[in-house]
């Protein structure tokens, strides 16, 4: 039966490209099988047929709800549904050495496939992305709107703050029984991008740290704490709310100073993608009071981008 | 009227051995089956005729891909996994004399989820994830070693061996769980993939990796299989019926090291199997390690041929690890077991 599927779908599109025949070439269909790649191949207008379940807001973070809303599941990042992308015949698949190295081989059996060394770096994801579709010029734009924009938040801050910048800053992610702190990673390298630095405590460390004690709270000494939270989870607001009630936490100077923000995790980590890092800057333009140049422009464009097809033009 | 005992006795191990063939033969039949119902499944079922027809003229299709490189392989390594899992676990508790030992009990998993882990969270960034069976299968060997030669007081005594595997096992186990600590997000959530077991994106390469294991390894193992039922019945005993019972304990420990090692190097911590399995064979051939061998082998090859089955299908379009489901359908089998034994005494 799903072999009677397979050949009406094939005729259908035939069909379909019969009757067009001045049509634009197909978009290519693609896999994305990281959650980096798909809010790339978003941004960039390209609606893959396969993706993979989302970290959180299961089974696709809402900001791409809209954008991804019929296309097909192939499972958890981590383990693909090998299968599941063999059946839907892509053209593409993207994918990263770090999750997918194991099963390289068979990904480029089932079609041709593109690694990206990590998943955390949203401009080699996007560039990435972008060379394999054929959609260079539209990263290229996507990316010189978001240097434009770091710069206008470097300046804008460093008058805002005076003396008090640059800001020493930690991204605090709360688990249910844990804390960890992220100095790398997603948000760590865009908050480097834009200038903030770490406190001493953390400069050494390779990704971060985790802490499973409230007696290491003073390790979290910094000017602003970004939290991380995750709303479906109650343990980990009440770990939340007993780390927050002690009284070492009371002492930190970002508490004291009322820098201490509850950001969205999906912008901020889970996303991976140019519009995840758009929607984080937006979050700190608002965060420490700024004005974005043209707000209403760039809103326009990241609803824009996640209409189907349309590629983002900002 | 001797001659007539004698015939009777004849005539008992006949029927008895009649009965062993049997029982192998139909665990043969439900593993084979169990085998073709799983190439049947997938993210679309495939109907039998076409695999057959698949498997008999390979031709380059989307569905000849899915079979053979997706579906067949994998299925080939549960087997082997599970089998060799489950033979070493009834050499080990066979040695022992213990119904609680398994592959843990001499420290091979804890050994190989140590390596495992410290290659994913230190060297993953250095070396390609290929090596990682390799590390694994290095842990396994370096932790057996040490255990057989920190129990060593002229010879091996059983008990000595397990207190020594247990508290280097948690040891190990400590330090693996420091080591997932101080890992980042993702080199920890591999590390738990790895941990709990998986089969996910089997490939040939390693069905040919862990085969030779298998092939040196089952035959020494049933070899020495007698060995092993005289030292059960005491040391002392087997030594009179001329059992050189270092030499014996040694090759089969080396056997069992080798089968589970090979095992979890290529899927991971399964071990749960290494312990269910042979218990769940006694069950249908008795404790005779000359018998055990065979069928905890089917054994463990159905349980592991099952737990992937689940992972795969159950949860669509998730492709879960195989890990989830080995004690899920291993332990109620188990207690239906214990439960229909007790019934009957």
């Amino acid at each position: 039966m799903s072999v009677l599927l397979l050949t009406v779908t094939a005729l259908t599109s035939f069909i379909a490209a019969a009757d067009t025949p001045n049509s634009p070439p197909e978009p290519p269909s693609i896999v994305t099988l990281y959650q980096g790649a798909t809010d790339s191949a978003v941004a960039l207008g390209l609606t893959p047929i396969g993706v993979v379940d989302s970290w959180l807001e299961k089974p696709m973070y809402r900001y791409l709800r809209d954008a991804l809303d019929s296309v097909e599941h192939v499972g958890l990042e981590t383990q693909p549904n090998l299968e599941k992308i063999a059946w839907l015949n892509p053209d593409l698949v993207i994918a990263s050495d770090f999750r997918h190295a194991q099963i390289a081989p068979l990904l480029n059996a089932i079609a041709p496939t593109v690694s990206a060394p990590t998943v955390f770096n949203f401009k080699t994801t996007l560039t990435m992305v972008a060379n394999a579709t054929d959609r260079e010029a539209e990263a290229r734009e996507l990316l010189q709107h978001w240097d434009a924009r770091v710069v206008d938040f470097r300046q804008q801050i460093a008058v805002k703050l005076g003396s008090d910048w640059p800001q020493k800053v930690a991204v605090v992610r709360f688990k249910s029984d844990h804390v960890r702190i992220y100095t790398s990673g997603f948000a760590g390298s865009i908050l480097k991008e834009l200038g903030f630095e770490q406190p001493e405590t953390l400069q050494s460390q390779r990704w971060g740290m985790k802490l499973s004690s409230t007696e290491n709270i003073p390790v979290l000494d910094a000017d602003a704490l970004f939290i991380l939270l995750e709303p479906d989870d109650p343990a980990i607001a009440d770990n939340y709310q007993h780390w927050a009630s002690h009284p070492l936490w009371q002492q930190l100077s970002a508490v004291q100073s009322g820098r201490v923000f509850e950001v969205d995790p999906v912008s901020w980590m889970m996303g991976g993608g140019i519009l995840a890092a758009n929607a984080m800057l937006d979050d700190l333009y608002s965060r420490y009071g700024l004005l974005q140049p043209g707000a209403a422009q760039h809103q326009a464009c990241l609803t824009r981008s996640s209409d189907h097809g349309k590629p983002a033009s900002c | 009227m001797r001659a007539d005992a004698t015939l009777t006795l004849n005539s008992v191990i006949n029927s008895d051995s009649h009965r062993l063939l049997r029982r192998l033969l139909i665990l043969s039949f439900l593993l084979l089956a169990s085998a073709g119902l799983s190439l049947c499944l997938g993210s679309f079922p495939t109907p039998p005729l076409q695999v057959l027809n698949t498997l008999a003229a390979p031709q380059s299709s989307d569905i000849a891909f899915i079979i053979w490189e997706l579906r067949l392989p994998r299925i080939a390594l549960a087997i082997l996994v599970g089998a060799a899992l489950a033979i070493a676990g009834a050499i080990l508790q066979s040695i022992v004399r213990n119904p609680l030992a398994s592959p843990d009990v001499i420290g091979i998993t804890s050994g190989a989820a140590l390596a495992a882990v410290v290659f994913l969270s230190l060297l993953s960034s250095t070396l390609s994830i290929h090596w990682l069976p390799v590390a694994a299968m290095l842990g396994a060997l370096v932790s057996a070693l040490l255990v057989v030669s920190l129990a060593w007081k002229s010879g091996i005594s059983p008990s000595r061996m397990v207190l020594v595997g247990i508290g280097l096992a948690a040891a190990m186990g400590a330090g693996t769980t420091l080591l997932i600590v101080i890992s980042d997000d993702s080199a920890a959530m591999t590390a738990y993939v790895w941990l709990t077991g998986s089969l996910y994106a089997a490939q040939w390469n390693d069905v040919w990796g862990l085969l030779p294991w298998l092939v040196v390894a089952v035959p020494i193992s049933l070899l020495f299989a007698r060995h092993a039922d005289a030292m059960a019945l005491g040391d002392s005993v087997a030594e009179g019926l001329g059992v050189a019972i270092l030499r014996s304990r040694l090759v089969l420990l080396a056997c069992s090291v080798a089968l589970a090692g090979a095992a979890v190097a290529f899927a991971g911590g399964l071990s749960f199997v290494g312990l269910i399995a042979p218990h769940l064979a006694a069950k249908l051939v008795g404790r005779n390690l000359a018998r055990l061998v065979p069928a905890s082998a089917l054994v463990g090859a159905l349980i592991v041929l099952y737990a992937d089955l689940l992972g795969r299908v159950a949860f669509l379009p998730k492709d879960l690890p195989a890990g989830i489901f080995v004690a899920g359908i291993g332990a109620p089998f188990f207690v239906y077991l214990l439960h229909k034994s007790r019934a009957r005494f």
